[in-house]
Formats: structure tokens, C-alpha cells, sequence
């Protein structure tokens, strides 16, 4: 998982602009998409400055910030992942969330990304790029900048992953995997690029063209997980896709219960809605120590771990004598949810019936998406109710990928749910 | 019947052709600083005469007329009228369409159009101050930047008008970003009290008026200095790409119809933006002493804070917006010019086509603020193909020369289509965009979004929200009303900030 920023003035005065405030604050809103990694590239006047640093955005990079008036950025959810800098025969640099068919390791498959585009974007770039995305399978989205002071970027023929292209006042145009990193920056809209598409920006223009071939298969997991709740993705609000989860699991499994729980934050508005449709209280359940960090991406097991305990700190006022209802964004292994069980029946839960605002994940994500070996995975492994059994639960339900398409509002033909199918577009 | 036409552009270019097809058949004449192929040949047709001259040179102008013994005139872009064009061939007895000096000051000066509009106290004002340095500005600017008033966030322009050149807006609502912001607007200002100095005939230098956010649109009117009859609401697009990005521009394209307002407007808009006009008209004809005779028309915004509000004041037709209304206009357009000259607009009928109408203008990279890389590149364009897709051809800035095409640096043509569908039209418009090339490799683009279905939902979404919170301060009774806070200083009220300020001028 990987979240890109671009930003690019145009116009008159264009040089008089700093890119980098832009991209600390859109690489800060799109923190949940990766926490590894983060790299910024500026341009002043065609020259090309790249700078990649590992940790957090608001750790690794501290006044003063690199010079230049364009500039990419990039956070990242896995290590040694930076940005992209090829020098010949046309420098540019490339940042790029999901994974091109092109090589097994993401790193590597963006690489050979920039190098073809590199080579091939001499004369025609825009016609070039397109041809490189009909070319090149895989789910993934990318921002390129050059040495011609040109931004390129574009989205693989299903649109797989986000990217989002918006303005700010005459003069900025931006690019981010998220809107919600626009309107960080005070952009007035936000509009997706299309899969298939390609754009260029210019100093002078914009040029764009969308391949005939495209057929959308966005990733549900976005909107059950990865996307922040206040963005809007292909033009479907985080937040509503949320909404609707909440509701079709209070319908699904009617039980009675004193309270609703979310967790993580990804989870409060199932939380809400589930509450309003079953008419049961939804109360704030945990309160977090130290930042947000995503315990599902953290690399190692032991960091994983630590993550969990030092997040949640159960409100036991909350649940002390209650029936609990918990619902958690997803599973993956189980671990995070046996010790948030766990916890709540310490502080004084009566019962817990866990729900999963997603379907169960069972499979592999092929376009980059990091997700245990598939002997790893719980709900592959168990059924529902061992599921429950070992997490200490009452009672264990998960979202089904046809209740994920209507939540979402998409025919599941529009939509890549392959780790929760198996079946891929 | 004779007519002569002044001004260059693809407006022009739609306002010979609605001319030269009136039952009067009338040749048309038309001066141009460049020869224009449309109106070169519109001429040629009707057995009229291209004449090059410079359209800023009253006399001139005014002995062409006279030598051509010509019925009336018809005058298209500002510049002319700002030169007294109108007056100078009034003064010859030759009737002229076309605001005089002293009205179309209104778009002259957008500092002196605002005064006019406090001083009447006219609906759809926004708040704003003028400067004669940048160094002035720029202080004010600065003493203001860390409270909660108006002045953090504001558009800044040139005080006069500029061919739509020099408008920046700079919201600096995120702290955080503050400081990137506050370069840009010093930035700015200075540039704008550089630019200025090529215009010696305003003493405001530079304006600076209220940030405001709502959809935009263009009222035009024709007026005989008594009645004023609109035409269809047009939206024009003035940032330079698609997406809404990008620098301003005279404007790159523009919807209407079917109805006389636009789809995401209301028709109680469209008729109080009727009257804000005429209030405009009324104001500076009371001000002036003169009559307002010819075109004049608002470019408005629906806004949260006043409802429909002016940005600025056209005193001729919008370019591109004057393709859609006249290709949308039913009436004889030279009857249209007679009622005007004989003040009888109020007996007459003037009828409009319910349809669609979408414009698109093509421009050569560099426009709109380099345009030395823009001009002088030789220009293809299969014209047939373009009447083929049902699509009409209207020549820009684009000048025939000893047989071949040039672009002269602005926007190189604009085509217009027709429909049942705005969409399709949109889509119509963009397959003939491929028709035009330069013919040494040099770019061109277009905003292939205007007129989408995708442009027009998110236009909708902005009025339905702006309209909300208007009429929600309508019902409170808080329309246009303003409270700023400044700490150990308090509540203040910028409208009567502003009011004082400007009795204290006089």
C-alpha cells in the first residue's frame, strides 16, 4: 500500500511556488496508506532533487524542506520503498501505489514501469503512456515527474487503485491517491482519473486520453479498509460505503445486545450505523496510546503485536456487565481480535458477538496489497464458528463480497474482491 | 443595408455571420487589426470589405464609417468602447451598437463598477478594497494575515479590466499553509502593479475583493437605454484545463440552454440576476448622464453569502458566451440593432431556440500567458469534417496572410454544437477538435470536459449548496451580512467598515 502526491503550478509566476508544504500535508493525510517509507522529488528550474527516508512523515522530514516549485511524494507501507529515479534516456522520477504485472516485488515492477516510460515518452508522451498502460497488466496507479518539467500519471485499465486529480485557486493542479489529501491542502474539487487514462501535465497544458480497452474492477478493499473515511473514491464517499456495512450487519444476524463497539477508527461508522438500525447504543469503546499506526500492515509480527497492546485501552465503563457487540474493519489472522476480546471481558464484558465489516480475506492480493501467506490466513483455515471459538467470542460474523458490492453500490463484476474470492479480474 | 463591425475574434466572427443572415441581407463591412478568415469571408460574401485598421482609433474607425456611409455599426470587444469608438461615431451621426466611454466604464474599472454598486446599494456586492501599489496592498495584506476577516482570504486583481489576464484567488484558510500562500499573494501583487503600468487611463491600481465560491455564470442583455431584454444564462469556463485547473482565461468554453437558464440554476435566479443588471444599468446611467445603449451584461456567481452576485461587468458580448446566444437567438439580430438605436426594444419580441448549445475554444500551447510562444504557427484545419459532425466553425485569433493560416497567439477558433444533449454535444465538439492542427507540430489544446455530464453534476452539487445556505440567510434575514472579529479590538462589521470608507473618499 502506498499513498503518491503530486502537486504542479501552472501559469505565469509558477516558479514562485514551494511544493514541499503541499506534500508534507497530502503525504500526511494519506498516512494510513503506508508508514515505512517517505520520499519526496522537487524540480527547480529542470532540475531534479529526490529524497527518500524511512518512518513517518511529520519524523522524517523537518525544516527546512527541499526547493522547487513541482513536486512528488510518496508514503509507503513497505520497507526500502521508495521513489523511483531513472536517469536515462529522460530523468524522471515515479511514484506508484498497487503493483504492475511486471516483476513479483512492487519495488522492482515500478522500476521497469519508469524505465519503459522513460524510454518510450521521447516524442508523443501522452500517446506513449497510453500505450504502456494498455501494455502493461496489474492493478496500479502512478505520478511521474521528468527533466521536461512534465507530470505524468495515469491508472492501469481496470483503475484497480485510486488516484484523484483536483485544483487549487488558477494556479495549482494536484494529484493524490486520496481526495482526502486534496482537501488537506484546500483544493476546491476533486475529480478521478479514469481507469485506463492517462494525463500530462505540461507548463503548458493538459493533455489526457482514456484507453478504449478500459474495464473498471476497482478494489473493494479500499473502501471496507484502506481509503480515509472522509475521501471519495471513483466518485463513491468512504464514508456511505461504511454506513451501508453497519446497516446490513445489524440486518443480517438480528441479536440482542447492550452496547456497540468499533474498532479501530476504520470501524466507527459501521459502528454507528449498526447502532441506528438495530437501536442499540453505540458507544466509544478504546482509547489509543502513542499514534495511529494500521496494526494489519505493520511489517513484523513482533511490531504487530506491540501495536495492538499499546493502541487499545478498553473504556470499561463501556462494557463493564454488558453484552458487547464488536465489530472490527477485518481479520486476518485473528491476533488482534483474540486480545481486543480478551481485553473487553477483563474490563468486564459479559458477552462479545464479534462482527467483520468485511467478507473474511482468503486469498492473495496480486496487485500489492500486503496479505499473510494464504496458511496464515484464519478465515481460509476455520470456519465461522472455530473462528469464534478461538478468539472467545459468542458468536463470529463477517460481511459476504456480494454484501460488500451492495454496500458499495457497484456490481461485483466492477469490482476486484479477489482476497476475499479468490477470484481475480 | 450596410454594417460595419469592429473587433477581430471568433465573437465577432458569430456576430457577422447572425448579421449577414437576416432577411435584410445586408453587406457587411468589418475593421480588424488582423485579417480574420471567418470575417474575411462573411465580407466577401455579402459584398462587404474586410478593412484593416487599428479598432482603438476612434477617428479613425469614425472615417471609415463615415467614407462607407454605412446604416449602423456594431462594436465586439470592450477595448473599443473603453476608446470611445461609440462616441466617435455617434458624434458622426452613425448609429453604433456598443456601450459608450462613459457607461462602459463599469468594465473599465472594476474598482470604480463596485463603488458604483455600494454607492447605489445594489443587490449581489462583494467586499473589496483598491490599491494604487502593491507595497500598499501588500501591507494591508500583511496586517490582516493572522485574523479571522475577510482579507486572508481574497481574489486579487488588476483594477481594470485585462482581457481577463492577472485574476488570482488565494484561499488561506490552512495555517499550515500559510506561509506558501502569503509568498504568493506578495508575489502577486507586485506582478499586478508591473502589469498595470501598460494601462495609463485608471489610477487604481490593483483590487482586492472577498473570496467567494459558487457556480459562475454570464447574464447578457441587450439594452436601449430604457429596456433591457436578457439572453440565456450562459456558463463560460475560465481556468485554462480540464478539471477546473490551471490559469485564467478569457475563457475556454461555454454551455447554455435549453432553457434560459442554466440546468443547475433556478428560474427566481436567472430573474434576480435580471434585475441586478438593470440596477447596474440604471446606476451608471444616473452617475454618467448618458444612456446605456448596445450590449452590457453581468459574469455572476451564485453565492452563499449574497445570492446571485456580480464578479465583474461586460459591457459587450462574453467571448465564447456570445456563440451560444446567438446561435440559440431566433429574432432577426439586425431588428434587434434597431430597436436598440430607436429605443424601442420594449416593442419588440425577442425569441430564443429552446436547445443546448456548447462552445469550445482551441488555443496553441502558451496561451494565455505566453502567448509569443503561441503566435505565428501555421494552422490546418478540415473545416468539411467539422460541418460534417453537425458542428459550426468560428474563427479566433487567427490571421490569414498571404494565403496561409497564423495563429496570432490567443484562442485559435471555437467551435459550437448544437443538441438535445449536452453531453453529446460535448462529445460532438471534442471528435472535431482533431480536425484542427498546426502545421509545424507546435500544440494545442482544449478542455475536452466542458459540457460533460461528469463537469455538469459537479456544478450542480456546488449551486444546490451554495442555494442552500443563501436562502437559509434569506429566512434569517442575514443575506450579505458579514462578521469579522479582531482580538482586543472585537466584533467588527465589515459592510459599514466599508461604507465609512467610502463616504470618507467621497
Amino acid at each position: 500500500m502506498t499513498g503518491i502526491f503530486g502537486f504542479y503550478p501552472f501559469g505565469e509566476g509558477r516558479e514562485k511556488w514551494e511544493a514541499s508544504r503541499f506534500i508534507y500535508y497530502g503525504l500526511s493525510a494519506m498516512q494510513g496508506r503506508g508508514q515505512e517509507t517517505v520520499s519526496f522529488a522537487t524540480i527547480k528550474k529542470g532540475k531534479i532533487e529526490v529524497i527518500n527516508r524511512d518512518g513517518l512523515v511529520d519524523e522524517a522530514f523537518k525544516d527546512p524542506l527541499p526547493e522547487g516549485y513541482i513536486g512528488l511524494g510518496q508514503v509507503s507501507a513497505y520497507p526500502k520503498d521508495y521513489l523511483i529515479h531513472v536517469k536515462e534516456p529522460l530523468e524522471l522520477v515515479l511514484a506508484g501505489d498497487g503493483k504492475p504485472a511486471l516483476h513479483e516485488d512492487k519495488y522492482e515492477a515500478f522500476k521497469l514501469l519508469a524505465e519503459k516510460l522513460a524510454f518510450a515518452i521521447d516524442k508523443n508522451p501522452l500517446e506513449e503512456t497510453l500505450k504502456i498502460i494498455e501494455e502493461v497488466k496489474g492493478g496500479y496507479s502512478f505520478i511521474a515527474i521528468t527533466e521536461r518539467e512534465e507530470m505524468i500519471f495515469g491508472r492501469d485499465l481496470m483503475g484497480v487503485k485510486p488516484l484523484e486529480v483536483g485544483s487549487v485557486g488558477f494556479d495549482l493542479g494536484i494529484v493524490a491517491s486520496e481526495s482526502c489529501a486534496l482537501d488537506v491542502i484546500g483544493a476546491q474539487s476533486s475529480s478521478s482519473v479514469k481507469n485506463g487514462e492517462a494525463i500530462i501535465f505540461d507548463p503548458l497544458s493538459i493533455a489526457r486520453k482514456s484507453s478504449t480497452k478500459a474495464k473498471c474492477a476497482y478494489c473493494s478493499f479500499e473502501y471496507v479498509y484502506l481509503a480515509r473515511a472522509d475521501s471519495i473514491i471513483n466518485g463513491i464517499p468512504i464514508y456511505d460505503v461504511r454506513e451501508n456495512i453497519g446497516k446490513i450487519l445489524a440486518q443480517k444476524n438480528k441479536v440482542k445486545a447492550d452496547v456497540i463497539i468499533g474498532i479501530p477508527d476504520t470501524a466507527i461508522p459501521f459502528s454507528l450505523s449498526y447502532s441506528k438500525e438495530a437501536n442499540i447504543p453505540a458507544k466509544l469503546g478504546f482509547i489509543r496510546t502513542g499514534r495511529h499506526t494500521r496494526t494489519a500492515i505493520k511489517p513484523t509480527q513482533m511490531e504487530r503485536l506491540i501495536g495492538v497492546q499499546l493502541k487499545l485501552n478498553p473504556i470499561s465503563s463501556s462494557v463493564d456487565g454488558k453484552d458487547v457487540i464488536l465489530i472490527d474493519d477485518s481479520v486476518v489472522r485473528g491476533n488482534t481480535l483474540k486480545n481486543t476480546v480478551w481485553n473487553l471481558k477483563r474490563k468486564g464484558a459479559k458477552r462479545v458477538q464479534v462482527r467483520i465489516g468485511s467478507p473474511l480475506i482468503i486469498s492473495h492480493c496480486p496487485f500489492g496489497t500486503e496479505i499473510p501467506q494464504k496458511d496464515e490466513l484464519i478465515g481460509r483455515a476455520l470456519s465461522k464458528e472455530e473462528i469464534a471459538e478461538i478468539i472467545g467470542a459468542d458468536s463470529f460474523e463477517a460481511l459476504t463480497p456480494e454484501e460488500l458490492s451492495k454496500a458499495i453500490g457497484l456490481d461485483k463484476a466492477k469490482l476486484c474482491m479477489g482476497c476475499f474470492t479468490g477470484e481475480y479480474p | 443595408m450596410k454594417i460595419l463591425g469592429i473587433g477581430n475574434g471568433a465573437r465577432e466572427h458569430a456576430i457577422a455571420e447572425k448579421l449577414c443572415n437576416s432577411k435584410y441581407n445586408p453587406k457587411i463591412y468589418w475593421i480588424t487589426d488582423i485579417r480574420n478568415p471567418g470575417l474575411n469571408r462573411i465580407c466577401k460574401e455579402t459584398n462587404g470589405e474586410l478593412l484593416l485598421a487599428n479598432t482603438l482609433d476612434a477617428e479613425k474607425v469614425g472615417e471609415i464609417a463615415e467614407r462607407l456611409k454605412v446604416d449602423f455599426a456594431f462594436v465586439g470587444p470592450e477595448e473599443p468602447n473603453f476608446y470611445g469608438i461609440p462616441d466617435e461615431l455617434e458624434r458622426r451621426k452613425i448609429p453604433c451598437i456598443g456601450a459608450s466611454k462613459d457607461v462602459a466604464i463599469i468594465e473599465q474599472s472594476k474598482a470604480m463598477m463596485r463603488r458604483l454598486q455600494w454607492e447605489y446599494d445594489l443587490p449581489g456586492k462583494l467586499l473589496f478594497k483598491t490599491f494604487k501599489s502593491s507595497e500598499e496592498a501588500y501591507q494591508v495584506l500583511k496586517n490582516y494575515e493572522n485574523t479571522l476577516t475577510w482579507l486572508q482570504n481574497v481574489a486579487l486583481k488588476p483594477a481594470r479590466q485585462a482581457g481577463g489576464k492577472g485574476v488570482k484567488v488565494v484561499e488561506d484558510r490552512q495555517i499550515y499553509l500559510h506561509e506558501e500562500k502569503s509568498k504568493f499573494k506578495s508575489f502577486h501583487v507586485n506582478w499586478l502593479e508591473n502589469y498595470m503600468k501598460s494601462y495609463s487611463d485608471i489610477d487604481d491600481k490593483i483590487l482586492v475583493e472577498e473570496n467567494v465560491w459558487g457556480p459562475e455564470y454570464t447574464l447578457q442583455c441587450f439594452v436601449d437605454g430604457k429596456t433591457l431584454i436578457p439572453m440565456p444564462m450562459v456558463q463560460d469556463n475560465k481556468n485554462a484545463h480540464d478539471f477546473d485547473i490551471g490559469t485564467e482565461t478569457g475563457g475556454m468554453g461555454s454551455i447554455a440552454g435549453p432553457k434560459m437558464f442554466l440546468s443547475f440554476m433556478k428560474e427566481e435566479e436567472f430573474q434576480s440576476s435580471v434585475e441586478i443588471v438593470k440596477g447596474m444599468v440604471k446606476a451608471i446611467q444616473d452617475r454618467s448622464g448618458k444612456k446605456y445603449k448596445g450590449i452590457v451584461a453581468g459574469q455572476m456567481m451564485m453565492t452563499e453569502v449574497e445570492g446571485p452576485t456580480i464578479i465583474e461587468m461586460y459591457s459587450r458580448l462574453g467571448d465564447p458566451e456570445a456563440l451560444n446566444v446567438l446561435s440559440m437567438l431566433k429574432s432577426d439580430l439586425v431588428d434587434i440593432c434597431y430597436a436598440i438605436i430607436e429605443e424601442r426594444l420594449s416593442k419588440i419580441k425577442v425569441e430564443f431556440k429552446e436547445i443546448a448549445t456548447v462552445v469550445k475554444a482551441i488555443a496553441p500551447k502558451g496561451y494565455p500567458d505566453f502567448r509569443n510562444l503561441a503566435k505565428n504557427h501555421p494552422v490546418q484545419v478540415d473545416e468539411e469534417s467539422i460541418i460534417k459532425n453537425n458542428c459550426k466553425l468560428f474563427w479566433g485569433s487567427c490571421e490569414l496572410k498571404d494565403g496561409e493560416l497564423l495563429t496570432a497567439g490567443s484562442r485559435l477558433l471555437e467551435i459550437l454544437a448544437e443538441g438535445e444533449d449536452m453531453n453529446e454535444c460535448s462529445e460532438r465538439i471534442n471528435k472535431c477538435m482533431s480536425y484542427v492542427k498546426l502545421k509545424d507540430g507546435w500544440g494545442l489544446y482544449y478542455r475536452s470536459d466542458i459540457g460533460s455530464k461528469e463537469l455538469l453534476e459537479r456544478r450542480e452539487k456546488m449551486a444546490d449548496r451554495a442555494r442552500r445556505l443563501y436562502q437559509y440567510r434569506i429566512e434569517k434575514g442575514i443575506l450579505g451580512k458579514r462578521v469579522d472579529w479582531l482580538p482586543k479590538i472585537g466584533k467588527i462589521d465589515p459592510v459599514r467598515v466599508l461604507r465609512d470608507e467610502l463616504k470618507g473618499n467621497g
